[in-house]
């Protein structure tokens, strides 16, 4: 019989995630996030450990790096390059959408 | 569940040196990586790419592998023979746990929790990976918010310490307001625990299904507005239809096409609506009988009118 429970999600908007949410959710340590964020890598880059709060987009960012270091052995640097190229491409393509100038 | 020739996966041959085996790899990883590949399935090939690199890239995991394939062609019906691990100690743990949800039932058998892992250390409690999975929904659930039914495929232990897929079928609720990139978190619905573990959480990222009648930034949406030629020059109240509704428009007198009108606040709603553009597109009546001729020829005889000489300035 089909399952008629609905559930319902929590929206990670805006400093939904804890720290240990994010690592959880990427499947590293959470020293792995931290050295990102201190390297500058990854979220803003706050000093303040206890307020660190992460959104949807933190979340996407770090999977990408994960994948990317993964993946091509690649050094945590190179991969946030290539995400931030891969970040702004997307930026781009979003905007020439909504222009009409792209149909892909 | 099918025999994985990971050799043919990863393209190389069964005497394929480690450097051979990480050079192919990398080789594919820069084809089929979903960011940036357009090739069809890059995000399973890549998952394929990934498993066969995991296990031909570990000594212990590869030598272990090779003797089980001696018996077995690609595709083939296969389950692994009862201890066909004995003798083999999979070391260096990391990828059994992190990837173990992306990866096969043929390679979770193997090397996952329902093979080694599974029968070592009693009383041993793990929390579920976290699982994540994208999903695609009308721009108009994002007005209105709504429900969706969504499958996966969850990997799951049988009695006899197996891992097995089973499909199952969540109704997950849409929130108002959602944006493209936003994540919903389903909490408990991840993979289960191990040894009493609590269940992993599901994330849930939203992207719109391409619409050919919207287009949307952020919050903002756009979207493309027919008119006359009558209306654009004269202005006119119309009414157009809108992801929120119907909602009536004053086309201002002397429009052209391109011309954009924002509707403030009938974007996306949320904390900060987004707004919804209207671009006015002037679309001319065909010239199709002897009366639209006759207009066409009067507009021609009594506007003066020369569109390329404006340009020039």
């Amino acid at each position: 019989m089909a399952q008629q429970h609905i559930f319902s999600g929590e929206l990670i908007d805006e400093a939904t995630l804890t720290l240990e949410d994010l690592a959880r959710a990427c499947s590293v340590d959470t020293d792995w996030v931290v050295e990102r964020i201190e390297s500058g890598l990854l979220a803003d880059g706050s000093p303040y450990v206890a307020s660190w709060r992460f959104t949807s987009r933190d979340l996407t960012r770090a999977r990408r790096l994960c994948q990317l270091e993964r993946d091509f052995e690649a050094a945590p640097e190179l991969a946030a390059l290539a995400t931030d190229l891969i970040e702004e491409n997307q930026r781009l393509r979003e905007r020439l959408r909504a222009a009409g100038l792209f149909d892909n | 569940m099918e025999f994985k020739d990971y050799y043919q996966v990863l393209g190389v041959s069964k005497t394929a040196s480690a450097d051979e085996i990480k050079k192919a790899y990398r080789k594919l990883a820069r084809k089929f990586h979903p960011d940036v590949s357009k090739e069809p399935e890059a995000e399973q090939r890549m998952q394929e790419i990934n498993e066969a690199k995991a296990v031909l890239s570990d000594p212990e995991k590869r030598l272990a592998y090779d003797q089980l394939a001696q018996q077995y062609r690609s595709g083939q019906d296969f389950q692994p023979p009862p201890d066909w691990d004995t003798g083999f100690e999979f070391s260096g743990r990391g990828f059994e746990e992190a990837d173990l949800g992306e990866f096969s039932d043929f390679f979770a058998n193997l090397f996952g929790q329902g093979g080694r892992a599974g029968r070592g250390g009693r009383g041993y409690q793990m929390r579920g990976e976290d699982r994540h999975a994208k999903i695609n929904i009308d721009l108009a659930d994002a007005f209105h918010g709504s429900s969706r039914a969504i499958t996966l495929q969850v990997p799951q232990v049988d009695a006899q310490g197996r891992v097995v897929s089973r499909e199952h079928t969540l109704n997950v609720r849409i929130p108002k307001g959602v944006k493209a990139g936003q994540h919903i978190r389903l909490s408990g619905q991840g993979s289960p625990g191990l040894g009493g573990g609590p269940a992993g959480d599901l994330f849930l990222e939203i992207h719109f299904t391409p619409d050919s009648q919207y287009r949307v930034e952020g919050r903002d949406v756009y979207q493309r507005v027919p008119v006359t030629p009558w209306e654009a020059a004269l202005g006119a109240n119309i009414e157009i239809p809108t992801p929120s509704g119907a909602v009536k428009i004053k086309v201002p007198a002397g429009s052209q096409t391109g011309r954009r009108l924002r509707l403030k606040g009938r974007g996306i709603p949320g904390p900060e609506p987004g707004d919804l553009y209207v671009e006015l597109e002037v679309v001319l009546p065909p010239a199709d009988t002897d009366k639209a001729r006759e207009l066409y020829k009067t507009m021609a005889d009594e506007l003066a009118f020369d569109p390329r000489q404006r340009r020039g300035g």
